[in-house]
């Protein structure tokens, strides 16, 4: 049966206009697209559907997401792949593909280095001046400086598209920090997972040799210390847009993920901010772009960077990758040069062909462009995002006109280029396949003596049908990119590499302060979370009692419930200051805003938010299991926000789910995260703060005597809240009694859930954190800790229970309590004081905010 | 003449700094009509590191970091510069440099160093001169106009800006855009030499900016005081076949013995006298004096 005939296939030629990668020029099939659709036939459309739920479950369930800016929603989406793959033969790959990235890659690099040094190119009059004065990628900061490394290109990628001559053609070249070769390697993993079957006899070229070459390129890249350099990986943080890759790629390439602010600058060299100690940075693979890497040369208002940089570079001192000003071969106004420069510097054409490009700043091509302009896509030279490409094809004359005024201001800062319809390839929709545009990024990395070429890339797919355009920053979908070959290749090996190139973080001395401060903060807030949650939970099923009864002393001990709220999430005035009898009357509507409402400091959700956002920059920690727990508890929150029923019953339900899901994200923390990479910092936060609200909570219920029902209930609710009354009944077997509960949480030594078994523990964890020589500061924390513990060993059960003279309140018990809440505060201060430099906030010395674009 | 300069810049920190990566442009150039004769740059408290080097435009950049915690900066720079502008080329006795119409100009600079960046790159737009408007453009073609010569249209471009705007310190400050000095018509030396840049750029001719001082003379019979001289900024056109040459629009004159150049750059941006990033959670304030005087 003929391929198009079979029902997968049905309607794919219906509106067919362009170039299918599927079909050649004579409506034949290309052969190696046939044996690969007619496997996916065989699999059958049912199945195809659940393999591509699968996938989209396993995307999600892994947590490969990619941020679109802009978009409240955007944060985080989840990562698109089609089950279709995206197929070329080894042969044409090899033969003129392959080659044309190599040569690109080369030229490229001479570009590069003759832009910043001899600028022959400029001299003998190849290149006009202006495609590199004009152009804002062009750093005179970076000009003349010297680098040990063979290739000053390190890293290239490359966007590719099939033209109408059948071949593939240059669409861009990316060149400062480029993305989409941890997206690629997560989609070959995730394809062999879901379709292992399709994979089968069909041999599909691997990229792991291409990720080894890229982990030499980085150790042979650094200055000095050639046999172990310092490696890391610089972000711009958690809300760029490909956040999930910089995080993938250093937990697979085993670097420490890294923020400018882990950085600074001193004696010449570029050092890691660690806990215990400077560590000096030998190379820095930057996701980061050229312009925010040095707010003290380059864009004053940068936090991306690190002051100081660049005269680090200058000196040799610290390799970046790529290097700081190759955002200058971003440079659309390069292009109609490229074949003059390829024949300067190598004495041949291109391989690879380019679309025709005119640049404006010449008098004959600007009167062809202004008079051709409907016909064709401007650029700005200096501009590769969508925002500033005009396809004039769909403009009106009014903004043609503003276009040509534009254009004639300053013609030097504007290209345009031929429009040209690129090919499709088949997309899995709906249970059919679908022809969509499709563009292919390639990555090359630079080895001594030529470039290393990924075998296949990211082919990223058209939004819809009759999109002509692709990027992911809209939101589009990816597929995974074969170069197939006749001859069998190695099968996809897990990550596995030699251990001589390894050097993971190991030693908790050298982990990085933010990490350290992300930790701590993490436990600091998913301790209140639990606590809060809890908290609620035992006050809403107490108002759920008390619908049915109307015993007296029930309605006031949920008013003293209802303070205690107050007192221990210190959401003031709420139950307690002004305005809290209008608020007792109606208690759900307030226990619903502590719930709900996210600007309110002490709610469960600014609590929970504040958590997601330290838990977020952390994730190259994470495993698997915990973004699963962590998505959960996301949907809860989602579900409940737009639920329309707030009873007590539901609310319940609701904390019910949020704690078990806490619960198991404590544990899996503490078995996924090693105590060297940082787990003692989380357990110091979380115990802090446990222990914080533990003693709010007794301050605000047992200080106070009460007459006995009221007293009973209370007890009942504090151990509640702490899920510690079944333990109290095994302890005791009697009656609730202030004396016992006081032995039980406060001063039990056995007792995990106890005061002082949780000091007893900080204090531990505390000692146990690096410090070094000569530094007074480490002794603050811990002498703090050290007080709390000794207070509270000393405290005796009739010293505490002693109630003051008219017999309300148990003074003694809220002093002791008050002393050692105050000693865990400092304590808290002085871990952060020492660990996390809050002291350098990086600031400009004359503020001067340029209206920089 | 021999100058004697004196330029402090101090910066009290309200809380301490911990620590803090700086670069000077402060040191006046060596050149033809310029010579510098004595150059020392003070700092306190004593910089960990230290480095002189040339950037770009072929001015000297002072890198300084201070890793110890301080509360104040004081940076002076003293210099003895001999100064004699009539060692410079003279515009007056050139035979071509006075004569050269727009229209000339325009098609000298297409043939006429050809890959040379130290002229083309002051035609085009920079970060603090860009997005030239109409209504700067037509500013500029009240004299520039296409057959008369550069230099007379330069010279009264100068003349212009001097009459038709207000020096006042107090509207604007180094981030103000030009735009916004065009409409008020106010501002100090640094907004009058980017307005004329801009100006120049917009027909199509090189300029650049000059940072650097000037001496003020006290009125006749009184005592000149210390520090009330100041940090100045002018403007530099390119004429083809002659050179650069300089005017002051603040002070509608071309400089002579009295103007001591520190750098050229394409604007205010390219040549700050000191900038910094300081690590600190505290305000700060900020004092410059300069003294220039003839040296005894």
């Amino acid at each position: 049966m003929p391929i198009t005939t079979k029902p997968l296939f049905q309607d794919y030629f219906s509106d067919f206009k362009g170039y299918d990668e599927v079909l050649k020029p004579d409506m034949s099939i290309n052969t190696e697209w046939k044996t690969l659709l007619n496997k996916f036939s065989e699999v059958g459309t049912e199945n195809l559907l659940s393999k591509q739920d699968e996938i989209n479950w396993l995307m999600e369930e892994n947590g490969v997401t990619y941020n679109v800016y802009n978009d409240p929603h955007g944060l985080n989406r989840s990562w698109g792949l089609n089950v279709v793959p995206y197929v070329i033969h080894q042969t044409e790959w090899e033969s003129t593909i392959e080659k044309g990235i190599k040569q690109r890659a080369e030229l490229l690099n001479l570009i590069l280095k003759d832009i910043y040094g001899k600028r022959e190119l400029i001299k003998n009059g190849i290149v006009p001046e202006e495609v590199v004065l004009a152009h804002r990628g062009f750093l005179r900061q970076c000009d003349q400086i010297q680098y040990k490394t063979a290739k000053q290109l390190q890293i290239y990628s490359l966007d590719l598209a099939r033209g109408p001559d059948g071949r593939m053609w240059v669409v861009s070249d990316r060149t400062q920090a480029p993305s989409g070769m941890g997206y690629a390697l997560e989609n070959r993993y995730a394809l062999n997972r879901v379709v292992p079957d399709v994979f089968e006899n069909i041999n599909v070229k691997q990229p792991l040799a291409f990720f080894n070459d890229l982990k030499q390129m980085l150790i042979e890249a650094a200055p000095q210390n050639h046999s172990n350099p310092n490696i890391v990986i610089l972000t711009p943080g958690p809300h760029n847009e490909t956040y999930f890759e910089h995080s993938y790629l250093a937990s697979f390439l085993g670097y420490p993920l890294v923020m400018g602010s882990d950085l600074v600058v001193r004696n010449g060299k570029l050092w890691l901010k660690t806990l215990k100690k400077l560590k000096q940075v030998d190379v820095v693979l930057r996701r980061v772009d050229d312009a925010f890497m040095d707010p003290l040369e380059l864009r004053e208002d940068s936090y991306l960077g690190v002051a100081g940089l660049l005269e680090v570079v200058r000196e040799q001192q610290v390799a970046v990758v790529n290097p700081i000003g190759s955002g200058i071969l971003d440079n659309s106004g390069l292009i109609p040069f490229m074949n003059a420069i390829c024949k300067y510097f190598f004495k041949e054409p291109l391989i690879l062909p380019q679309i025709a490009s005119w640049w404006c700043g010449q008098k004959k091509e600007f009167d062809y462009v202004i008079e051709h302009l409907k016909d064709l896509v401007v650029k700005r030279i200096d501009r590769s995002n969508r925002e500033n490409i005009y396809f004039c094809e769909f403009l009106d004359d009014n903004a043609l006109k503003k276009l040509k005024d534009e254009i004639a201001l300053a013609p030097y800062q504007f290209v345009a280029q031929e429009k040209i319809s690129f090919s499709t390839a088949p997309n899995f929709v709906k249970g059919k396949l679908e022809p969509r545009k499709v563009s292919c990024r390639t990555f090359a990395i630079a080895k001594k003596d030529g470039y290393s070429v990924m075998p296949g890339g990211l082919v990223r797919v058209a939004a819809d049908r009759k999109k002509i355009f692709v990027s992911n920053q809209r939101g589009g979908i990816s597929k995974d990119f074969w170069i197939v070959s006749d001859a069998v290749q190695n099968p996809l090996r897990n990550y596995a590499w030699d251990s001589s190139s390894n050097n993971t973080i190991s030693d908790i001395n050298d982990l990085s302060s933010n990490t350290a401060e992300n930790l701590f903060w993490s436990g600091r807030y998913l301790g209140r979370s639990l606590v809060t949650a809890r908290y609620l939970r035992v006050v809403l099923n107490r108002m759920n009692q008390e619908q049915s009864t109307t015993r007296k002393s029930d309605s006031d001990t949920l008013i003293l419930l209802f303070q205690s709220i107050t007192n221990i999430t210190s959401t003031f005035p709420g139950f307690v200051g002004e305005g809290a009898e209008a608020r007792l009357k109606e208690p759900l509507k307030e226990i619903l805003s502590l719930l709900k409402d996210e600007t309110r400091i002490g709610s469960l959700a600014q609590t929970m938010n504040s958590f997601n956002n330290a838990y977020y920059s952390l994730r190259s920690l994470w495993s698997k299991d915990m973004w699963r727990v962590f998505d959960g508890i996301k949907k809860q929150w989602e579900n409940f926000n737009g639920a329309k029923d707030f009873s007590i019953n539901k609310l319940i339900k609701f904390l019910d789910r949020i704690i078990t899901r806490l619960i198991a994200f404590m544990a899996l923390i503490e078995e996924s995260i090693l105590v060297n990479q940082g787990l003692l910092l989380y357990f110091i936060g979380l115990q802090t703060e446990q222990s914080m609200m533990h003693v709010e909570k007794c301050r605000s219920l047992l200080v106070i005597n009460y007459e006995e029902q009221v007293q009973y209930e209370v007890l009942e609710a504090l151990l509640n809240s702490n899920e510690s009354l079944n333990i109290y009944r095994y302890s005791y077997r009697s009656y609730l009694s202030v004396e016992n509960v006081i032995k039980l949480l406060l001063v039990d030594k056995n007792y995990a859930k106890s005061l002082a078994y949780k000091i007893t523990r900080i204090e531990k964890d505390i000692c146990r954190l690096p410090y070094s020589e000569g530094s007074n500061t480490v002794a603050a924390c811990k002498a703090k800790i050290l007080r709390a513990h000794t207070k509270i060993e000393s405290l005796t059960i009739e010293h505490l229970l002693t109630l003051n003279d008219d017999h309300t309140i148990r003074q003694n018990l809220d002093d002791a309590l008050a002393k050692i809440s105050e000693l865990l505060h400092e304590t808290s201060m002085e871990v952060s004081n020492t660990y996390f430099n809050h002291s350098y906030t990086q600031k400009q010395l004359t503020n001067q905010n340029f209206p920089l674009q | 003449m021999l100058f004697q300069i004196s330029h402090t810049t101090s910066y009290i920190y309200e809380v301490g700094v911990t620590f803090c990566h700086n670069i000077a442009t402060i040191k006046p150039k060596d050149m033809l009509g310029q010579k510098v004769v004595d150059y020392k740059l003070e700092i306190s408290p004593t910089p960990t590191e230290f480095s002189e080097k040339l950037d770009f435009f072929g001015n000297t950049i002072t890198r300084f970091s201070i890793q110890e915690q301080h509360k104040t900066l004081k940076v002076t720079a003293l210099s003895k510069i001999l100064r004699d502008h009539t060692l410079e080329p003279d515009i007056y006795k050139s035979e071509s440099g006075p004569k050269i119409t727009l229209i000339e100009a325009l098609a000298a600079l297409k043939t006429e160093n050809r890959g040379h960046l130290d002229i083309k790159q002051f035609v085009l737009e920079s970060i603090l001169i860009a997005n030239i408007t109409k209504d700067i453009r037509a500013y500029a073609e009240v004299s520039f106009k296409p057959n008369r010569p550069i230099f007379e249209a330069a010279y009264e471009l100068m003349e212009r800006i001097f009459k038709d705007f207000e020096f006042n310190p107090n509207v604007t400050n180094v981030a103000t855009p030009i735009h916004e000095v065009m409409v008020n018509k106010k501002g100090v030396c640094q907004d009058f030499a980017q307005i004329a840049i801009a100006c120049i750029r917009s027909v199509g001719l090189p300029a650049r900016y000059v940072s650097g001082y000037i001496e003020t003379l006290p009125p006749p019979g009184k005592e000149k005081l210390v520090g009330t001289d100041a940090s100045h900024a002018w403007f530099s056109i390119y004429i083809p076949s002659f050179g650069w040459v300089d005017f002051d629009p603040t002070n509608n004159q071309i400089p002579k013995d009295q103007h001591i150049v520190v750098a050229y750059g394409r604007d205010y941006y390219d040549v700050p006298p000191l900038k910094g990033v300081i690590y600190s959670s505290g305000a700060n304030k900020m004092k410059v004096a300069v003294d220039i005087r003839p040296a005894v």
